[in-house]
């Protein structure tokens, strides 16, 4: 019985004669009613006059001949102080002028064409908000070249790079490689709360993409350099397993042609050195690993016609009530520092993870910082940050502040991937407990209280900063 | 009860006993570390920190009295005006604390009221100036996170008062200085502040004041979430570290006699 209700039903729907699309003749959002398809053009800045371009087409029978236009903002419950005046712009084609956003905001534009209503929401940001905006880009960056590391961008140590990255027989036991947690198709991330290489973990696996433009490498920055942080892993004993003297004779026997192609020598006898190389091997080959283009930067740089309004609701909060830009800064989306976000810390009974306070004291002690032999850069001009980094009592359970770039692809989110999904990062910025921050601490921080509506909006924001 | 076991507490626990004691003047156990870091746990933290003595205060109260309770010759609690932390912005113009207080006073020995934060002039608010004469009333000190402009205010209201200046007051050494000459009744704790000795130096500004005033600072940890426990050794490092780089009598004296000193009366109850 049910199915046959149904079946009536498809067919009455699909009896009924499609109104045909017409193509209104500008570029633009685009708007619909029963009889008419609209398209605008109009570029509002507060506190300042602007135009509206229209153009409508009507999906069967005569062109329309009868536009209005009026604005206003639903939240508020008022319109603009001014009454535009259209004038007609050939066949189907409109102008408006002296229309006037006064305050920034949600606006909504009403089209009346030929009597049929049609509405369009838009957020118009304040100057202040604008350049927040605008510091979210370009993108992508332009490429550049890490002086700490001599084969940087060199063609032959990308491929060598590539290669180490994907083979397993750089870990001590054989059976581990950078890609097991760095999944190439995972945005090279894994997709778990914590790591794990050989054994468990306490700390989520970052992506790598965009990972050549960091200051600082790690969730505590014990790294200032990539192929410090490429070497890493190799020696930790829960994540590949190896020693320098494992990879000088991996290098030696198996990549040496690679190696030399890449380094322009022989491996050399110390396996330190072949150590090094094979960080600033993998590092090359990391910094390729470069996000695309989002529909955000498409919005951004005022390439989009339909970027939806809830991301642009979103975007509002995360530049102006949210200070989430603060922090998340810059084309990267992040200040490349480090945050206490009021996220637990501990590591396990009675363990705790001391993030980049650990993180300073390890980067002073490593030979591989850029103070250190192994910098390329002769002039140490890159070593500014390590030489003048200091430890204080706040860097305890401090994290790196990560980009957010394709962060709607690389669940689970915080340091100790404790937080399943972007919503959940959204409710706990909302929700935040600031008895967890020091009352003289960030002062940035502070509980959102978003409506559930405006959660909404902040995770679209957040899912269009993911590439298509 | 007198405490006389002083020789004797200088090497209880697992301190290395080359090391300098230290009073850690600056902790809490509220309620949110009680379950994360049991008792024993946090009683064993302080003894392999090598603390000689803490002071400590927990939003509720129940904690430092716990605490206090296992290991009297370790911990001197002090009183919170707030049953939970989220109290620190609000409970300046709420007169439940003052009832709070009283019951708790009436039943449990304190060394203090604080930390609590108060800022200019709500510390001439009724909820305050009760709060005072409490302290008046059982000879307590106060241990005051606030601004100069407070602390002025609380000395104003009882000239005798006895207060500790939380982090002394986030605020210049300079200032910090022109206070301390100007009340003879004023110490400052150093928690949560690295200027005055980062990497095992003491910075010049902060020298002066410290060989000026060498009995009248401590130092303390902020143990401000129940992860902060863990950090309770490695701040007594830290501070051992800078305070090597000043003469030894005024390094013991920061390290731990001023504490000791300061709160010989409550030791002696």
């Amino acid at each position: 019985m049910e199915k046959r209700r149904s079946a009536v039903l498809f067919l009455s729907v699909a009896l009924i004669p499609a109104a045909q699309a017409c193509t209104p003749a500008i570029e633009g959002p685009r708007l619909e009613s029963k009889s008419y398809v609209l398209a605008y053009r109009a570029a509002p800045e507060v506190g300042k006059h602007f135009s509206v371009e229209v153009a409508a087409c009507a999906k069967n029978g005569p062109a329309p001949k009868a536009l209005k236009i009026d604005a206003h903002m639903p939240e508020h419950r008022h319109g603009m102080n001014y009454k535009p005046t259209v004038k007609p712009a050939g066949p189907g084609r409109w102008q408006a002028e002296g229309l006037m956003f006064h305050m920034p905001g949600k606006w909504e534009f009403v089209f009346f064409v030929e009597g049929e209503r049609m509405t369009r929401e838009l957020v118009v940001f304040s100057d202040e908000e604008k350049a927040r905006i605008l510091s979210h880009g370009p993108w992508p960056p332009p490429s550049r070249q890490d002086p700490s590391n001599r084969v940087s961008g060199k063609r032959e140590a990308i491929a060598l790079g590539e290669r180490l990255f994907f083979e397993p027989r750089l870990s001590g036991t054989g059976s581990v490689l950078c890609a097991s947690c760095h999944v190439p198709f995972r945005q090279f991330q894994d997709a778990r709360a914590r790591a794990f290489g050989l054994e468990d973990v306490d700390r989520n696996t970052p992506s790598l993409m965009n990972v050549g433009l960091y200051r600082w490498y790690g969730w505590d920055g014990a790294q200032d350099n990539l192929w410090a942080q490429s070497i890493r892993p190799l020696l930790d004993p829960r994540e590949m397993r190896a020693s320098a003297s494992h990879i000088g004779k991996f290098i030696r026997n198996v990549a040496g042609n690679d190696y030399e192609l890449a380094f322009g020598r022989k491996p050399p006898a110390d396996d330190q050195e072949i150590l090094v190389d094979v960080g600033k091997a993998l590092a090359a080959y990391q910094e390729t690993l470069v996000s695309g283009r989002t529909p955000f930067d498409d919005f951004r740089d005022g390439r989009a016609t339909d970027y939806p309004i809830a991301a642009q609701r979103g975007l509002g909060i995360f530049v102006g009530k949210g200070n989430c830009s603060i922090c998340h800064f810059g084309p990267q989306f992040t200040n490349g520092e480090f945050a206490d976000t009021g996220v637990s810390f501990f590591a396990g009974k009675g363990r705790i993870d001391p993030g980049r306070h650990g993180g300073i004291k390890k980067l002073k002690a490593s030979p591989y910082n850029l103070l250190g032999r192994f910098n390329d850069d002769a002039t140490r001009g890159n070593a500014t940050g390590t030489r003048h980094v200091d430890l204080q009592h706040r860097n305890f359970g401090e994290f790196r502040v990560p980009g957010l770039r394709n962060v709607a692809r690389t669940a689970p989110y915080m340091h100790n991937g404790s937080i399943a999904t972007l919503r959940e990062v959204v409710q706990h910025y909302s929700d935040l407990n600031e008895d967890r921050l020091h009352f003289d601490g960030e002062k940035i921080l502070r509980k959102l209280n978003l409506t559930a509506g405006e959660i909404d909006d902040l995770v679209a924001f957040l899912e269009s900063l993911s590439e298509p | 009860m007198r405490v006389i076991a002083l020789p004797f507490l200088f090497f209880v626990g697992a301190a290395n006993s080359q090391q300098l004691p230290i009073f850690d003047a600056h902790l809490h156990y509220s309620h949110d570390a009680w379950e994360l870091v049991p008792v024993p746990q946090a009683i064993e933290i302080l003894r392999k920190a090598g603390l000689k003595r803490a002071l400590i205060s927990s939003s509720g109260d129940e904690g430092q009295q716990r605490l206090y309770a296992a290991a009297p010759d370790l911990v001197i609690p002090e009183l919170r005006p707030y049953r939970n932390r989220s109290e620190v912005g609000t409970w300046f113009r709420d007169s439940s604390v003052i009832p709070y207080l009283e019951s708790r006073l009436s039943k449990y020995v304190y060394a203090g009221i604080g930390e609590f934060h108060l800022y200019g002039a709500d510390a001439d608010l009724p909820v305050p100036r009760a709060m005072v004469g409490l302290a008046k009333k059982y000879n307590l000190f106060l241990h005051a996170h606030s601004d100069i402009d407070a602390v002025e205010r609380l000395f104003a209201q009882w000239p005798q008062a006895r207060i500790l200046w939380a982090h002394s007051g986030f605020d210049s050494p300079e200032r910090v200085a022109q206070m301390l000459r100007k009340h003879k009744n004023l110490w400052a704790d150093l928690a949560f502040r690295t200027d005055h000795g980062s990497g095992g130096k003491v910075d010049p500004a902060w020298r002066k004041v410290f060989m000026e005033f060498p009995d009248r600072f401590m130092v303390g940890t902020d143990s401000y979430t129940p992860e902060r426990w863990h950090y309770i050794g490695e701040h007594a490092n830290w501070s051992r570290a800078w305070l090597a780089d000043l003469p030894r009598d005024v390094a013991e004296r920061i390290a731990w006699k001023n504490g000791e000193a300061l709160f010989s009366s409550f030791q002696s109850r």
